[in-house]
């Protein structure tokens, strides 16, 4: 405290981390418990109210204790179950649907594996077409137009074209998934190329290194953090493929699971694709984020 | 082939060459994919004009353009012009008006980030078109269902854009303006903003893409007009002809909006602050 005092004395306020040092030292035990769990109390907190007043709705618990107060207009407050839903309705549904019919693991896996071959079929096209995009001038140069073209373009909208070649089937959403995930791929190689340090090229090629010993003992290693950023995007943008394909004509997979359910009003079954697909999201994304931690620890110093 | 030119060692080759030769090197990028671009369109109309494949299935560039020609004669087209873009621009104005001023109140206060932070994290683990049989229920298949997905779809990248803009503002430059008593309000305006711009302009950048991604596929799921849905009807009537030419119109769509912002971004660069 004296030394706020002084600074602000002295025609200047002391600077904040140490009011904040000061303040601290004061508090009660309690507030500085509350303080330093801030995040999670205050983040639980809201979920909790947020999912208590979603299930009120439901419920008509607002629309009762407001009766008195607005008279017939409460009844506003009540809202259909096929509507929103509730929290509980949610997790009832869930359960169902994962251990008692089982239904929906069936469905996981038909998207699982479009999603697979989707996201496989774009890693072994766009990382090589983004390397060899990166090392050969002209080739990029010859490739370029397409790729930007494809970029700008909101790939799903080539959808119907492609059901028209292929029909509704696997086939289908390995195509859409493979549209979406592989520009990520191709442009993030291809700039892991165009940043590899030149001299170690240079070095490297006035000692004799072929074309292939290139690739693999410098442009790749240093390749892989591009990569994997890359990947995560791409993981991402699958996710889009696998929903939308799914939604715009499949007769299987978690995505066709949400347009029917959607079409027969079952909120609580739609409520649980979505966040069936949420968990999948961001499980997928923290394992790559992982990895790149892993990495990031071998990739060479700037 | 060994040595690449990116890597500048092509300038220890330079050797006098005829002034043709040269005109052509200065222009090798537009000449290999112009040339690219060319050949791939004359293969597809000889493919599809020979009959090698059925033109049912890839139409070709001139029966493509002509639908296009015939199109843009009617009204109906214009009609789903004009639904589609008014979709874009409510749902993008209502991202805009909503996620910028939120993106800054969440980056300058900690606790809002802590109450909030939740909902964003799990909406951005979504793709939100994942919300779209919800969407419907509660909106209906009109422009507003759209409205709210294209809203949702770009509100999320330019909330956490500009909420990271916040985060990475020059912590010297506050402390100095600090201690030269700025009031909050001088340090926002003069420090905060500015370093922001750049990070909103990246976000809106996003933004638009995933924006026009919610008219399109909005538009196929369920819709009575709109670009989409002309894609849709067309493809399940085989007009592929058509079917090329509505996602001609959403590229062309997409290559200006993101030129424009590209540039708009270009320009507020240099008032990135720089990583430390």
């Amino acid at each position: 405290m004296t030394d706020a005092a002084n600074g602000r004395r002295n025609g200047m306020s002391s600077t904040a981390p140490m009011r904040a040092a000061n303040d601290e030292l004061q508090m009660p035990v309690a507030l500085r418990w509350y303080l330093v769990h801030e995040r999670v109390i205050l983040g639980t907190l809201v979920v909790m109210l947020f999912l208590i007043g979603w299930e009120g709705l439901e419920r008509g618990w607002w629309a009762d204790m407001l009766r008195p107060l607005l008279g017939a207009s409460a009844e506003r407050l009540q809202l259909k179950p096929i509507f929103i839903s509730s929290p509980t309705l949610i997790a009832a549904a869930a359960f169902r649907m994962f251990f008692v019919t089982g239904e929906i693991w069936r469905d996981l896996a038909w998207s699982g594996a479009g999603y697979v071959l989707g996201l496989g079929l774009a890693i072994a096209v766009g990382i090589p077409l983004g390397l060899a995009g990166g090392w050969y001038r002209r080739f990029s140069y010859a490739v370029e137009p397409f790729l930007s073209a494809l970029n700008a373009t909101p790939q799903v909208a080539f959808l119907p074209l492609i059901v028209v070649w292929v029909g509704t089937g696997l086939g289908q959403r390995v195509l859409i998934i493979f549209l979406l995930a592989v520009l990520p791929l191709a442009i993030n190689a291809h700039a892991a190329v165009r940043t590899t340090d030149p001299r170690l090229v240079k070095v490297a090629s006035s000692l004799g290194a072929s074309d292939w010993r290139l690739l693999r003992t410098i442009i790749l290693p240093s390749a892989v953090p591009f990569l994997l950023a890359g990947l995560r995007l791409a993981i991402g943008r699958g996710m889009i493929g696998v929903v939308v394909g799914e939604i715009y004509g499949s007769a299987a997979g978690v995505g066709a699971m949400i347009n029917q359910a959607g079409a027969r009003f079952q909120t609580d079954k739609v409520f649980v694709g979505v966040l069936t697909i949420i968990a999948a999201g961001v499980i997928l994304v923290e394992i790559v984020q992982r990895i790149e931690r892993r990495v990031d620890v071998w990739r060479a110093p700037a | 082939m060994a040595i690449p030119a990116n890597l500048e060692l092509a300038a220890h080759g330079e050797r006098p060459r005829s002034s043709l030769t040269r005109l052509y090197l200065e222009h090798e990028r537009l000449a290999i994919g112009g040339g690219t671009l060319a050949a791939v369109l004359l293969l597809w109309e000889a493919l599809g004009r020979s009959g090698l494949v059925d033109p049912l299935f890839i139409s070709f560039p001139t029966q493509v353009a002509q639908a296009g020609w015939q199109l843009s004669h009617g009204r109906d087209f214009w009609n789903d012009v004009e639904v589609s873009a008014s979709e874009f621009i409510l749902g993008y104005g209502a991202a805009l008006a909503l996620a910028i001023p939120l993106g800054l109140a969440v980056g300058l206060s900690k606790r809002l980030q802590y109450m909030i932070g939740p909902f964003v994290d799990t909406l951005n683990a979504v793709p939100r078109v994942t919300l779209l049989p919800l969407i419907i229920i509660w909106c209906g298949i009109g422009i507003w269902s759209k409205v709210v997905v294209v809203f949702l779809g770009a509100a999320i990248p330019i909330l956490i854009n500009t909420q990271s803009g916040v985060k990475t503002s020059e912590a010297r430059f506050i402390r100095v303006a600090r201690s030269f008593s700025a009031s909050r309000l001088k340090i926002f305006s003069s420090i905060i903003l500015p370093g922001t711009v750049p990070f909103i302009f990246t976000g809106l950048k996003y933004g638009a893409g995933r924006a026009l991604l919610g008219v399109v596929v909005g538009e196929l799921y369920a819709s009575t007009a709109g670009l989409g849905h002309m894609i849709a009807d067309a493809g399940n009537t085989f007009q592929t002809d058509v079917v090329f030419f509505g996602v001609l119109v959403f590229m062309a769509t997409g290559l200006i909006v993101v030129a424009l912002l590209d540039a708009v971004e270009r320009r507020f660069e240099k008032w990135r602050p720089r990583p430390r």
